[in-house]
């Protein structure tokens, strides 16, 4: 699957749930987004896009990236 | 014969409509103590009591009229003889309504209708169903004693100019309910009574022919018309129906209920149903006429099978297609894995085949990769209403748009989509109600015969976000908000988050004109006229969700309801009007790839272990891929095998090379359906469907109304569409061995909070029933969210304005929009195979005549189209009804490529394909585009091989 896509519909999602200072919140809820509508397949191909160092993420993009990476290292 | 089938009579007509009033009223009606509604009329209290009294210009679809003195009775203590048909009963009135008086009054009057009629009664089309030879009967007329020397209307011509109806005036007795027909149940307006006297004639527009008028169609005036002026061509051609069906429309989601009238197993008439609680008797062009694709030449019901794309068909027993499909599913999961192949459910289906294909897939795939048709149209409705007020559906009946007083419109146009709900919505507006509409286009609603919008807010494609957010800036600015509401239904702190964020200054009219385009003065007039009215009712279609902030939008358009107080009651409410027939369903039935059947997410352990115990598998607790990512995933070739049952993605979903190149990289691709569309040129399976007309099941419409699908012919290909996706499961080793529809129903029900009191039984006995329907609601609920919201409290969401990607630049200067037309339904599989391409043979470009100017381009010229994406080539339209800087086209036809131009940009949360708006270039061209070319090779070489495979069949046969 093409990973830039999927990051177009990252950084797309992360930046229709921006709003307001707490920029946390919108991290939190752009993660809960990928978890509840991606395929694990389309999840994992983001997280290894994230982890290789992409820069095409948006910042907020890829702090919900890097929290989903956290939790399949926890459970790793 | 099935207990379905009734044998045929002509629908009882009760001559006036029904009073709601609730005062009643007794009076005496040939001795018989009658008690009715106040209101009601004389003609109908008789009716009521059994007593028929002669009649002929009075129909209870339409307002009493007066015309042909056939219902005349004498009323004690009046003078003379009233027309029941407007004479109102009154508290002791005593009428007669047989005497010899009026025996002989009313056979003089039959008398003279009678020496201008033709006396061909024997070979008339409506011989045996025909109200003046009932009424000659009725009256005991036995001569004409004026003879039929004088003057008369013998000579008058046919016009046969509609494909559907003849119009013969020789017959006419200018009753005018066709013209009433027209008028009060159309409301189209296009037929007049012409001339005066004994000129008096029905006429189609500017007394032309009627193909060439205004007249839409519909049919409702043939309906009306008590004699045999204007009939059914199929009447003529088969003469009367001997038993009829009650069923359901396989067109658009208002899901009218219709009489399929019978002779054996070949339809003659579909009527619609005066019972229907969809739609009222009325229909449009699609549900009364189009029904013809259903015995077509081209239904394929044979399957087929081929290695790959490029050989020729090989038709095969159905034993041999199952198998061989199965087993080629079965080495792609061993090959690639289990989550290589997934299923398409569609709303052209019933709940019980869509509910079967994603329980295929969830237990005899294995994973969640099924996604429906839903996902292209109104994803972003499941997604934003469920955000928000807590239910993935509309609120409201359709018979609620009878008490709103304000009506907001954005992004649809029910004339030409949901034709007979726009009939009703413009009763209302003739009633008084003020309209509101959102749309870039001057649709029929804005301006017609007397209807005018309001406000016509016409915005720049691409900008809904805006607007919505500016509608609610003025609302709370200017202290038009429901506090009350807002305080007891809605969660506080949400509001309060919602309202910061509309109140700042940039979400202002006057700050987002620019961008809009639409004046700042005209979004506060219609925020304020909306806010204030007692009912405020919002109705939107695709206009809302197919744009890359789709969910937004319709979660903009709830919040904006909410924050008046528009909710939870009849005349209000959010109203998603749905494309197809059973989009509601498809996604109630757990089509989507994160859902199971209820909206309930996969993720959810409680909800898995339901299906995990009454399926035997394991579902999985993961989401699946969506249709674009499962046509990336084929393109990148990870995903393998795809079961289509109902659908033409190759021509609905958007950038068709993107979609043809996953196609044709599948392994196994199976399709189901009626013919060989778009998407069955890449097949590798034909699995032949059953048209509506051959199944059982149901359709749920957009007012969550679950209505009956009766099978009144037999499939052509031997089996019903649920039937063949049982044989798959049962071939993949998962199995499955329902016997009827109805034990699917029953186990939707087990399994589905919200239909658990939905069964067979019920919707015989009820006719239809919106859900919820359980133990809360036992005949189903209109209304919802009355006392509270399905989520408690209702959930403001806050709705950035994110601008699309997709922009204007100086190589792509004008903005693409895309919509439908009356006569012709989605790719039009269906209604290009029927007469309805009279009125739309090829999709064209609707261009302002200021950008056809600086592009030297003429109505009629060949226009070429370019995105980023691809190019085609359209014949040009120029009108005004677009802005400058937009065009217009539709998709029904595959070779007109509109999808080969939309992108693959789409509603950041669903994932809805951004159809609504393309950056563009329009230039004049002379010859079909270079996709155009190659579909035109591509498709007859697919004929070819279609060709081959029946030449085979037979000489093997």
């Amino acid at each position: 699957m093409d990973v830039r896509k999927l990051v177009r519909m990252a950084n797309q999602i992360a930046a229709n749930l921006d709003y307001g200072p707490n920029k946390e919140q919108v991290v939190y809820a752009t993660a809960d987004h990928l978890r509840r509508f991606w395929s694990p397949s389309m999840l994992q191909l983001i997280v290894e896009h994230y982890r290789s160092g992409d820069a095409e993420l948006s910042d907020l993009a890829s702090r919900a990236v890097a929290r989903l990476a956290e939790e399949q290292q926890n459970v790793a | 014969m099935s207990a379905a089938f009734k044998p045929y009579r002509r629908a009882r007509d009760m001559g006036t409509p029904a009073s709601e009033s609730e005062r009643i009223v007794t009076l005496t009606i040939d001795g018989e103590e009658v008690s009715v509604p106040e209101g009601t009329t004389v003609l109908r209290a008789a009716a009521e009591a059994g007593i028929n009294i002669p009649k002929l210009c009075a129909t209870d679809s339409q307002q009493p009229f007066g015309s042909c003195r056939l219902c005349l009775v004498e009323i004690e203590g009046a003078k003379g003889m009233p027309a029941s048909c407007t004479t109102e009963v009154r508290e002791g009135m005593h009428v007669q309504t047989q005497n010899k008086r009026l025996a002989d009054v009313r056979r003089n009057v039959m008398e003279l209708y009678i020496s201008d009629h033709p006396l061909d009664c024997l070979t008339c089309p409506t011989n045996g169903d025909c109200e003046l030879q009932d009424m000659a009967g009725a009256v005991g007329l036995r001569e004409v004693r004026y003879g039929y020397e004088g003057a008369n209307h013998f000579d008058a011509e046919k016009d046969t100019s509609n494909p559907y109806f003849t119009f013969d005036p020789t017959k006419c007795i200018v009753c005018s309910r066709c013209v009433r027909a027209c008028d009060e149940v159309q409301g189209t307006f296009a037929l007049t009574i012409d001339g005066r006297g004994f000129a008096s004639k029905v006429a189609a527009s500017q007394d032309q022919p009627f193909l060439d008028s205004e007249c839409v169609s519909c049919g409702a005036c043939v309906q009306a018309c008590p004699t045999a002026t204007l009939t059914e061509n199929s009447l003529i051609e088969m003469g009367q129906p001997e038993h009829y069906v009650v069923t359901t429309c396989a067109y658009c989601g208002v899901g009218c209920s219709f009489r399929a009238e019978m002779k054996g197993s070949e339809v003659v008439k579909m009527i619609p149903n005066k019972d229907g609680h969809a739609n009222h008797g009325h229909s449009c062009v699609k549900g009364r006429f189009a029904f013809g694709y259903a015995t077509h030449k081209e239904r394929i019901t044979k399957p087929m099978i081929r290695e790959t794309i490029h050989e020729p068909w090989r038709e095969v027993s159905w034993e041999e297609a199952i198998s061989f499909t199965a087993a080629k599913f079965k080495s792609i999961q061993e090959k690639y894995g289990k989550g290589a192949v997934g299923g398409i459910t569609s709303s052209r289906c019933t709940n019980e085949e869509t509910y079967l294909v994603q329980k295929l897939v969830r237990a005899a795939f294995g994973n969640n990769n099924v996604d429906t048709c839903a996902r292209v149209c109104h994803s972003p409705t499941g997604y934003g209403l469920k955000a928000t007020l807590g239910e993935s559906a509309g609120t409201q009946a359709f018979d609620s748009v009878m008490k709103a007083d304000v009506i907001m419109v954005i992004g649809a146009n029910p004339p030409d989509a949901h034709p007979v709900f726009a009939s009703q919505m413009k009763q209302r507006l003739r009633e008084g109600a003020k309209l509101i509409v959102v749309d870039p286009r001057a649709t029929d609603l804005v301006r017609s015969p007397h209807i005018e919008a309001d406000y016509h807010l016409a915005l720049k494609p691409g900008t809904n976000v805006a607007i919505i957010n500016a509608l609610a800036h003025v609302v709370l600015s200017e202290g038009l908000e429901d506090k009350e509401f807002i305080e007891q239904r809605c969660d506080t702190e949400a509001y309060q988050d919602w309202r910061e964020f509309i109140l700042d200054p940039k979400n202002a009219p006057e700050a987002v004109e620019a961008e809009t385009g639409v004046p700042a003065e005209n979004v506060r007039g219609a925020a304020r006229l909306y806010a204030s009215a007692p009912n405020g009712a919002i109705y939107y279609g695709l206009g809302v969700s197919e744009h890359a902030q789709g969910s937004t939008m319709v979660m903009g358009i709830a919040n904006l309801a909410m924050a008046t107080g528009n909710l939870g009651r009849e005349g209000v409410g959010v109203n998603p009007l749905r494309g197809q027939n059973n989009v509601q369903g498809s996604c109630d039935m757990g089509s989507f790839p994160h859902e199971l059947p209820g909206y309930r997410h996969v993720s959810d352990p409680a909800v898995r272990a339901l299906f995990d115990q009454e399926w035997g598998v394991t579902v999985q607790p993961e989401p699946g891929f969506r249709i674009p990512n499962m046509f990336d995933a084929a393109v990148a070739g990870e995903f393998k095998g795809l079961y289509v049952q109902g659908e033409d993605v190759a021509q609905s979903d958007p950038d068709t090379h993107h979609v043809t190149a996953a196609l044709s990289s599948l392994e196994c691709m199976v399709v189901q359906d009626l013919f060989l569309n778009e998407t069955a040129k890449f097949a590798h399976v034909f699995l032949p469907g059953s048209s509506f007309l051959e199944k059982n099941g149901t359709f749920t419409n957009a007012e969550r109304r679950i209505s009956p699908v009766r099978k009144v012919m037999e499939p052509l290909a031997g089996y019903e569409d649920w039937e063949v996706t049982q044989l798959l499961s049962n071939a993949l080793g998962y199995p499955m061995s329902y016997s009827h529809p109805r034990e699917i129903m029953d186990e939707i029900a087990r399994l589905t909070p919200t239909f658990t009191g939905v069964s067979y039984e019920k919707l015989d006995k009820l006719g239809s029933i919106q859900w919820p329907c359980n133990d809360h609601a036992v005949e189903g609920t209109p209304t919802m969210h009355i006392d509270e919201f399905v989520r408690g409290k209702g959930l403001f969401r806050v709705t950035p304005y994110v601008p699309t990607d997709e922009r204007t630049t100086p190589m792509y200067p004008l903005l693409l929009t895309t919509g439908r037309i009356l006569s012709q339904y989605n790719v039009g599989a269906q209604t290009r195979r029927t007469a309805n391409v009279s009125w739309h043979d090829e999709d064209v470009l609707e261009i302002h005549p200021h950008d056809a100017e600086q592009r030297g381009i003429q109505t009629g010229d060949w226009v070429g189209l370019k995105s980023r994406a691809g190019e085609t080539v359209l014949r040009a339209v120029i009108t005004e009804r677009v802005m400058p800087g937009v065009v217009y086209t539709t998709f029904h036809h595959p070779e007109s490529g509109a999808n080969v131009v939309t992108t693959d940009n789409s509603d950041w949360a669903t994932n809805c394909p951004e159809y609504k708006v393309t950056a563009v270039q329009a230039h004049k061209v002379t010859k079909l585009s270079e996709w155009q070319q190659n579909f035109e090779t591509f498709t007859e070489e697919q004929l070819e091989f279609l060709r081959q495979a029946r030449a085979g069949a037979e000489e093997l046969g």
